[in-house]
């Protein structure tokens, strides 16, 4: 899978493509700021990207601008934004454009496993958000239904905002798929959400609920 | 007796020259009122007067005028100087005739003769030197005892209405601070931004990619693939030690540990220790230093003598520290070949900004040849 990158620290955009390169991507392109960036996208027609929020010159939020922009001329482009600390109204952005987005916390570069798997997610056109801002999301709403849930629910709440798959969240949390979809359809049904299987919708649908309404 | 009378006539010489300068400006005030009226010219006008007025009774003068008094002083002195000048002018003039007449009275003609005593005509040497020295003594013992009263009058008149009240001066007061603490709050931001960006991108990246290597370590070990455990376990350890390296940096452009572990008396003595040049510690009586205060000075030492080990071909240095009218004052004197402008270079501009943001001064002086000095002057009453 073809690779392009939009980082302008050395150190940060090295072990990117270290830990990419060791797990068979393939780094078509390492851009210094947005406009590099979105000329490296044109040239080489990636299958994901990986943006930094903050680029020069100004260092502020280049990167989700970028993303964005670089979504308006390739609709479905797979972008995986990097951030230094949870920003839930970047999150928001990003989720309005559709599916194939990614919302990391840099730190989470460290766990190698992890962030491939949330890249490769993010490349089939799921979603993938940092469990930091899951739990925060969370954390923030204090009153029902939320705490209507079994802890085991809220765990896998919090899995399916994160992106997963039901044989992803299976797997986590060592139960069956068939349990995974049952506790699905229970949190669905006490938050009185409509129940949907599919990807990013979901995804969307239990975000926002975290998010805004209620 | 001759000291006294000496005085006398000097106390009576300086009062009629200020009183008859007095003439000019008054004139000057009235006539050139467009001109004068303006703030800047209405101010520094009214300056001089005050200085003059000072100077005659002896009074220190100090602080600014502000606009609305110096703008009332305009009519003012143009009242009273006139006034006053013109007086002066009528007492020295009459006394200049009266000289005239003692020694001229016989190229008058009697048809026009001069005046005594405003209305007494002088027609032959008997008016002309009995009342001719007459009225040049009067007018004399006006001048020596009339003068300087006067003067004075007119002088405390002038540094009543200029002088600022103690609400101005107040007010005044309060404009400087406002504006130095926006400077501060200024460079404080701009230093916390500083270290937030040394540390975003400095040691937080530095740990994302000893991270990196590390998780890349777990897999190659799960995998068997030793060759590429050992070179990741590799990097991520020299990733340490540079990480070490970078936050000891920052920590030290935060506030240096020695100055917090030895305190500025000792931060300085272990610095002027290490410098390659031999140098002298002299230490003052300091008190309480703010910490901010004691970074600026330490940081400015050590770099004034960083520069005199490396340019200045110094054989010895000179470091003084005390505390000078509620000012902290640091000197770095060198023997060396001097030109420090030249040298300078970024260090001590950096430095120099850290100190005017502390509403300090940093002045170097160090003409070709030497000796140099560098001065530092930090307020230290807050």
């Amino acid at each position: 899978m073809r690779v392009v990158i939009a980082e302008d620290n050395v150190l940060l955009a090295g072990g990117l493509k270290l830990l990419l390169a060791n797990a068979g991507f393939e780094v078509a392109a390492c851009a210094g700021d947005a406009p590099g960036f979105l000329d490296a996208v044109e040239a080489h027609r990636p299958d994901v990207t990986i943006v930094d929020v903050r680029l020069p010159p100004g260092f502020r939020d280049e990167g989700i601008r970028a993303a964005l922009e670089a979504r308006r001329r390739r609709p479905e482009l797979p972008i995986l934004v990097l951030s230094q600390y949870v920003e839930h109204q970047y999150a928001a952005e990003l989720l309005s454009a559709g599916g194939g987005i990614g919302y990391l916390l840099k730190d989470r570069v460290g766990r190698v496993s992890e962030f491939t798997d949330a890249l490769r997610r993010v490349a089939g056109g799921g979603t993938a958000m940092d469990p930091e801002v899951v739990a925060q999301l969370l954390t923030r709403r204090g009153g029902d239904p939320i705490n209507s849930l079994t802890p085991r629910e809220r765990e896998v709440m919090a899995l399916v905002a994160e992106g997963m798959d039901n044989q992803a969240i299976a797997e986590r949390l060592f139960v069956s798929d068939n349990a995974v979809h049952k506790h699905i359809g229970s949190i669905f049904a006490k938050l009185g959400l409509a129940a949907s299987d599919s990807g990013h919708r979901r995804v969307l649908a239990v975000l926002m609920y975290l998010n805004g309404r209620g | 007796m001759t000291t006294d009378s000496g005085r006398l006539i000097r106390s009576g010489a300086g009062s009629g020259w200020y009183l008859l300068r007095g003439l000019g400006t008054g004139l000057l005030s009235l006539l050139g009122a467009p001109l004068l009226a303006r703030p800047t010219a209405a101010r520094s006008w009214a300056d001089r007067h005050r200085h003059q007025a000072g100077r005659l009774l002896g009074r220190p003068i100090t602080g600014l005028v502000g606009t609305r008094r110096a703008l009332l002083w305009l009519p003012i002195q143009a009242v009273a100087g006139l006034g006053l000048g013109l007086l002066a002018l009528l007492v020295v003039g009459n006394a200049v005739t009266a000289v005239i007449v003692i020694g001229f009275w016989w190229l008058f003609t009697p048809s026009a003769p001069p005046h005594l005593f405003m209305e007494v005509p002088v027609t032959g040497p008997a008016t002309a030197l009995t009342l001719g020295p007459i009225q040049l003594l009067v007018l004399i013992l006006v001048a020596l005892f009339g003068f300087p009263p006067l003067a004075r009058l007119h002088a405390r008149c002038c540094l009543a209405v200029l002088t600022p009240s103690a609400v101005e001066r107040l007010a005044d007061r309060v404009t400087v601070l406002t504006a130095s603490r926006a400077d501060v709050l200024d460079a404080h931001g701009a230093e916390l931004r500083r270290i937030e960006r040394d540390l975003h991108d400095g040691t937080q990246a530095q740990l994302v990619a000893i991270a990196v290597r590390l998780g890349i370590a777990e897999e190659a070990h799960e995998q068997g693939n030793h060759q590429l455990v050992g070179q990741m376990l590799g990097q991520a350890h020299a990733g340490t030690e540079a990480a070490m390296t970078g936050l000891r940096s920052v920590l030290r452009s935060v506030y240096p540990p020695i100055l917090a572990d030895r305190g500025l008396v000792g931060a300085l003595t272990a610095v002027t220790a290490d410098c390659a040049v031999p140098g002298r510690l002299e230490i003052g009586a300091l008190g309480r230093v703010p910490a901010t205060v004691e970074a600026a000075v330490y940081f400015s030492v050590a770099e004034a003598l960083t520069n005199v080990a490396r340019h200045s071909r110094a054989t010895a240095a000179a470091v003084r520290i005390g505390i000078e009218a509620g000012r902290l004052v640091a000197t770095v004197t060198d023997d060396g070949a001097g030109g420090a402008q030249a040298r300078s270079g970024s260090g001590l501009n950096g430095i120099r900004d850290r100190i005017g943001a502390l509403d300090g001064t940093l002045t170097v002086t160090s003409p070709a040849g030497g000796p140099s000095t560098i001065r530092v002057e930090l307020p230290c009453e807050w």
